[in-house]
C-alpha cells in the first residue's frame, strides 16, 4: 500500500470518552536506509561542510524532520 | 588567564571537524564494504588532510591529544586553557 513512502499513517483507538477533541489519524517517519537494503557502491556526496550539517555524509541517507502539522516549514525550506 | 584565539582558529577548527565527520562516516561504510576502492582512496585522503588539519590547530591552540598522540609546546601545555567547552 503506502510502503514505499518517508512518512507513514495509522488510526488511533479513539475512546468515547477521550476529554480532547481526538486526533484521528497519527503518523511517523520511516528513514530512507530501511528501503535501500544494502548501500550501492558510489553514491553521490555531499561536501564535507554539508555533511557536517546534514548529519551524513550521502543525499541519499539525509532524511530531515518536518512536523507533519506544519507543512509551510517544508515549502520554505525548498525555496 | 583566557587565551585569546585568533579567528583563523574557528575556521580551522570546523574544518577539521568536517574532515573527521567524513572519516567516521567512510569508516561505517567501510565496515560493510571492504572492497571499495575508491572510498579507501577517499579515506585515506581525508586522513592526510585530518592530520595536516590537527597540526595547524595544534599549532594555535595546543596539544589536541594526551599520550603522546600531540606533541607538546614548552612550557607544558597540556593543562592551559581555555578548554573545549571554553572555545
Amino acid at each position: 500500500m503506502q510502503n514505499y513512502t518517508p512518512r507513514k499513517c495509522y488510526t488511533p483507538y479513539v475512546s468515547p470518552f477521550d476529554p480532547c477533541p481526538p486526533q484521528k489519524v497519527k503518523s511517523y517517519e520511516t528513514p530512507p536506509h530501511l528501503y535501500m537494503g544494502y548501500q550501492p557502491y558510489g553514491l553521490p556526496q555531499f561536501s564535507p561542510q554539508e555533511a557536517l550539517c546534514a548529519g551524513t555524509l550521502w543525499p541519499a541517507l539525509y532524511n530531515p524532520y518536518y512536523s507533519p502539522y506544519k507543512p509551510h516549514q517544508r515549502q520554505e525550506e525548498a525555496e | 588567564m583566557h587565551k585569546q584565539l585568533p579567528k583563523e582558529f574557528y575556521v580551522l577548527m570546523q574544518e577539521l571537524q568536517a574532515v573527521d565527520f567524513v572519516l567516521l562516516e567512510l569508516t561505517l561504510y567501510l565496515d560493510t564494504h571492504p572492497n571499495d576502492q575508491e572510498a579507501i582512496q577517499q579515506f585515506n585522503h581525508f586522513v592526510q588532510a585530518s592530520k595536516q588539519l590537527k597540526q595547524q590547530v595544534e599549532q594555535i591552540y595546543g596539544p589536541l591529544q594526551q599520550y603522546g598522540n600531540s606533541f607538546s609546546g614548552y612550557p607544558w601545555n597540556w593543562s592551559e586553557g581555555p578548554w573545549p567547552w571554553q572555545i
